[in-house]
């Protein structure tokens, strides 16, 4: 009995995940490579009033960029260094804005030093857009247990605009989207089959990055 | 024939139960009470080009000791948040990189044996907090308004101008409100930080000043 439990489950979690579905667009504007001394740094966009892209998304992608051999440089080491140039008032929009930046001596030697050929922004988020079912627990001195079940719909939107920081132009820019569904179901005890809608999203749009910095 | 229904409490068991109920009242006693928040933050020293100024800084009272009640919609004290020294720990941080030599002085009657070009006095005006739970908003923000005052060694007027901050982060599952508001408040005096220190020679009491300090 419990070996077909641990099958099913199996199955349903092999199942539930093949859920979430990723489409990517990349539109090159550039030639792009990276030498061995030369390195990236990925920032996140936060000038949106109502969301902002989330520091773990960024390190995730930086994380899996980094496993595929690019020198990825940390983003809040990079905006501490060059403090107050890359805070969300005063950070470059256009490739313009950081040829203006880089005119400050200090600034311009201190991402000589990192090594930077491309600047990374990410702009997104992650959102629950949809919910469905409900889940109801009790707490008595008899026992506790939640029943009910329900579904949780999760959309990721991604955009990442690559800026040559030699040429001070923008090279190129890929989007990711994601959607997917996490299940929930109480007997007693919750049980939770999370859609890994931004783990997927960091994943695929990770990799579609390292091959298009390194020219491919 | 002994039912379960027959058999009595255990004194274990009742003991329990007391002991669960207590803990539950006390916790929820507890929350009931003013949480305090010192803000807490790390300050990079900005990468700007120094003015060739010897500044003397006065922190005043009002400064250090500056304190900011929230109200709960009942009219409860339920957040005191404390920022005085944090305002102090990023001027420290910042007037080093903008001017060639930085003097802290306990009093204004001090600057003159200092030898200082200028007095620089900055105050806080207005804090302000935004909690999600009022908002509806999925993000905790903090605005801060500070009167920056420039004055010469002999009390001559040079400037007096406000500069307006603001901070956000996200709300985060474990995360405690206290930490939530700690951050958003930190971002928010990075954001002072980063407008003060852009701005500087663009005040026009300043910019004059400045003018003719250039042509001596």
């Amino acid at each position: 009995m419990l070996k077909v439990l641990r099958i099913v489950s199996g199955l349903s979690v092999a199942l539930i995940s093949s859920c979430t579905s990723t489409t990517l667009d990349e539109f090159r504007q550039g030639e792009t490579g990276l030498a061995t001394d030369e390195s990236i740094v990925i920032l996140g966009r936060r000038q949106s009033s109502d969301y902002e892209t989330r520091t773990e998304f960024v390190e995730c992608v930086g994380e899996r960029m980094g496993n595929e051999g690019i020198s990825v440089i940390s983003e809040q080491p990079f905006i501490d260094a060059l403090f107050p140039w890359f805070e969300p008032r005063s950070a470059p929009m256009r490739p313009a804005d950081l040829g203006r930046i880089l005119e400050q001596p200090s600034v311009a030697e201190k991402v000589g030093n990192f090594g930077v050929r491309y600047i990374v922004w990410i702009d997104g988020q992650t959102e629950m857009v949809d919910s469905a079912g409900t889940i109801s627990c009790t707490l008595s001195p008899g026992g506790a247990g939640c029943f009910g079940g329900g579904i949780r719909d999760f959309q990721a939107q991604y955009e990442a605009s690559v800026w040559d920081v030699a040429n001070l132009t923008s090279v190129g820019n890929i989007a990711a989207d994601a959607t997917g569904t996490t299940y929930i179901a109480a007997v007693v005890v919750p049980f939770i089959l999370p859609a890994r809608v931004e783990p997927i999203s960091c994943d695929r749009l990770a990799s579609q990055l390292a091959g298009f910095i390194m020219g491919e | 024939m002994n039912t379960l229904f027959a058999q009595k409490p255990s004194c274990k068991f009742i003991g329990l139960v007391q002991g669960l109920t207590f803990t539950a009242l006390f916790l929820v006693l507890a929350s009931c009470g003013v949480s305090t928040i010192t803000i807490e933050g790390s300050f990079p020293s900005p990468s700007v080009q120094a003015e060739p100024l010897k500044v003397a800084v006065y922190y005043d009272d009002a400064l250090r000791d500056f304190s900011y009640i929230e109200y709960s919609e009942a009219g409860a004290e339920e957040f005191d948040i404390r920022s005085g020294n944090s305002a102090i720990e990023l001027f420290n941080a910042l007037l080093p990189g903008m001017f060639a030599e930085v003097v802290v002085i306990d009093s204004l009657e001090d600057a003159d044996s200092f030898g200082v070009d200028v007095i620089f006095e900055p105050l806080i005006e207005e804090f302000q907090l935004a909690l999600p739970e009022k908002t509806k908003l999925n993000v905790y923000e903090v605005w801060m308004r500070f009167n920056m005052r420039l004055t010469e060694p002999d009390g001559g007027f040079i400037a007096d101008w406000m500069v307006t901050s603001y901070g956000k982060t996200p709300v985060e599952t474990f995360r405690s409100s206290e930490s939530a508001i700690n951050e958003a408040a930190v971002i928010a005096f990075r954001d002072l930080a980063s407008s003060f220190a852009l701005s500087f020679r663009r005040v026009p009491g300043v910019r004059d000043w400045l003018e003719t300090q250039d042509r001596n």
